[in-house]
């Protein structure tokens, strides 16, 4: 699952991940991340940190409350300076920096989900 | 002599002449001069003087003897006290006065002369007795002091003008200024404050001057900061600058002041005395706020959008790998490399205004500086073919530090060399061990940099004179670049000579657990 209320970054991301065949599911409101991935249980979330309304490390914190979604892999992505401490005090299991390179971010998806799959 | 007699000379015959002889002698001995004239003669001749009045006047006993006294004064006539003079032998009185004479050789000397009637039984003047001091240099003396008292008068006048001029001109600078001013006594009375302080804190003066600090406008200045600066604070650390308090002011609000505070150590009337110089810089905060959000919103902004390019160049480049059009290739590589570019400009915009705000935030571990040194030039050489960029030497060591911020700093260096070198390819990179630091040297053999502009590069968004129109750029590379290095507890140095080339230099201090201080 991605979400990030750019679209751009949005199809972008979708794009790339859905060639190295993954299922995504894209989301450019961050109110409803939690509801989604309750009902859909993805794998693994791409979380933009500075978003309209609620932002991600908010949208974190609610995942992390939640035992159902605790141990979800979270990946962060901000071009914000502050973004990896913010991202790592809210739960994130990993950060990454915009603008970022496809292949290092795929490779990261990649540990990751395997690393739940094992 | 026996003829002295309860106090009264007594003249017998048997002893007449010898008793007269030794009161000749005597008033001989005298160091008065002393005279006596005859006023029942006409003029009032002088029928005796002793031998002192010869020495005082110079002139011989012959020459007095019949004479009146008036010779004395030769031409000086017109002396005020010679009505005086006369109207005591007119009325047969006693009389001292100071009166110029002169010597017989014309020199002049003051004479205190006290004159004396000698009646008859009847009651009539007959005689006067003159007694003579030469008080020339008591006079002048006198003179001399009276002569400086008034020089002292005079110039007392003048400093006490002056003092009062600089006193006004003081008091008018310090009503002047933009700044609010208190002068607290040694146990913080408000002995003064100026026109500013009862603007900018909307109180009178009368319910000001005179007031401990602390109770003044119902304690509004019992702040525990402001408490701590005057009472802890400044005793040991004079003069305390920049001192910044934050308060909730009755009249103004919520205010960040920055405090200057003073106190005199000077031995004197004012020794102990605080001043104080208050600036309300709340807005001026607020603004560098303000800037520094908008600094930081605009490149996040600008950020996003590039991401999506710098990822849809990415998927053109794989897409286009197993293409040979090389026009293409290039083409995709070229822009690529500029969205990084970009991509960094927009990074030291932010870098500026973190700096600024003391949030540079650094991601230390230890790398291998050698290794991040090769790799930096080996991507910036990628950008720039046409230089020639050597590396020599080495530091086998590693470095405690934030490897992509030093990286950028190397980076930026290499850039300014280029940048600054349009005709001369070469730039040289050297490393070295220095003591207990790695030390890293670009040098180049571009325009230079004229001395007295060497220091200012290292300021934000200064740019050398002229430079600016041959070399566009925004000035805060070495800016960013001096602070990394600070923040990294190393230095950030120049050495320049125009026309002929820069070499700019960095140490950082060794990682200590390495021991590679024998590296090398």
């Amino acid at each position: 699952m991605i979400c990030d209320d750019d679209e751009g970054i949005l199809d972008l991301l979708e794009l790339v991940l859905r060639d190295e065949g993954y299922e995504t599911i894209p989301e450019i409101n961050s109110l409803n991340v939690a509801q989604i991935v309750d009902r859909e249980h993805p794998d693994l979330l791409l979380l933009d940190l500075w978003m309209p309304v609620l932002s991600g490390d908010q949208v974190l914190r609610t995942l992390r409350d939640n035992p159902a979604t605790r141990e979800l892999p979270v990946i962060v992505i901000s071009a914000s300076n502050d973004g990896r401490s913010i991202a790592m005090n809210a739960g994130a299991t990993d950060f990454v920096s915009k603008p970022f390179d496809l292949d290092k971010l795929v490779n990261q998806v990649k540990n990751l989900i395997n690393g739940t799959l094992d | 002599m026996d003829s002295l007699n309860k106090g009264e000379f007594k003249f017998s015959n048997d002893t007449y002449k010898q008793d007269f002889e030794l009161l000749t002698k005597a008033l001989d001995a005298s160091l008065s001069g002393i005279i006596i004239t005859d006023n029942q003669q006409p003029d009032n001749p002088i029928i005796y003087c002793n031998r002192a009045f010869e020495q005082i006047t110079g002139y011989k006993r012959s020459e007095i003897i019949g004479h009146n006294c008036r010779f004395l004064q030769q031409e000086d006539r017109d002396q005020p006290v010679r009505s005086k003079m006369r109207e005591a032998i007119e009325n047969g009185s006693d009389l001292v006065v100071d009166i110029r004479n002169y010597r017989k050789d014309g020199t002049l000397f003051w004479n205190e002369l006290y004159m004396s009637p000698i009646r008859d039984s009847k009651g009539r003047v007959n005689y006067f007795i003159g007694v003579q001091n030469d008080i020339t240099r008591r006079k002048k003396a006198e003179d001399e002091l009276k002569a400086n008292q008034v020089k002292m008068e005079r110039r007392i006048e003048e400093r006490t003008n002056n003092l009062r001029e600089n006193e006004e001109y003081l008091s008018s600078i310090v009503q002047t200024v933009r700044e609010s001013l208190v002068v607290l006594s040694r146990d913080l009375n408000v002995l003064s404050v100026n026109d500013h302080f009862i603007r900018t804190f909307k109180v009178s003066r009368e319910e000001t001057e005179g007031k401990k600090l602390y109770d003044l406008g119902n304690g509004q200045w019992n702040i525990p900061e402001l408490k701590k600066l005057l009472e802890q604070i400044l005793p040991t650390n004079n003069p305390v600058t920049d001192f910044e308090v934050t308060h909730d002011f009755p009249h103004i609000g919520r205010k960040l002041m920055l405090l200057n505070a003073h106190r005199i150590e000077l031995e004197g009337q004012y020794k102990d005395r605080i001043l104080i110089a208050i600036e309300d810089i709340t807005d001026r905060r607020a603004i560098e706020q303000r800037k520094d959000d908008f600094l930081s919103i605009a490149s996040h902004e600008l950020k996003t959008p590039l991401t999506t390019i710098k990822g849809y160049v990415q998927i053109i480049n794989r897409l286009t790998a197993h293409y040979s059009d090389e026009k293409l290739k290039s083409a995709v590589g070229k822009t690529s490399m500029y969205v990084e570019r970009l991509n960094n400009l927009i990074g030291e915009l932010l870098d500026v205004s973190r700096i600024q705000a003391g949030k540079i935030e650094l991601h230390k571990e230890p790398f291998d500086f050698d290794q991040m040194v090769r790799e930096a030039v080996e991507g910036f050489s990628q950008g720039s073919r046409s230089y020639q960029i050597t590396i020599s030497g080495q530091t086998n060591s590693n470095v405690n530090g934030d490897e992509s911020h030093i990286t950028q700093v190397v980076t930026n260096l290499l850039s300014n060399a280029v940048k600054y070198s349009p005709d001369h390819k070469t730039i040289h990179v050297h490393l070295s061990v220095v003591s207990d630091y790695v030390k890293l040297a670009v040098t180049d053999q571009g325009v230079g940099i004229p001395r007295d502009e060497q220091n200012k590069i290292f300021d934000r968004f200064y740019r050398v004179g002229d430079i600016q129109q041959r070399f566009p750029g925004m000035g805060i590379g070495l800016y960013i670049c001096a602070e990394i290095i600070r923040n990294h507890y190393g230095t950030l140095w120049v050495e320049s000579e125009p026309q002929k080339g820069s070499t700019f230099s960095f140490t950082l201090p060794m990682n200590k657990s390495e021991g590679g201080t024998d590296a090398r």
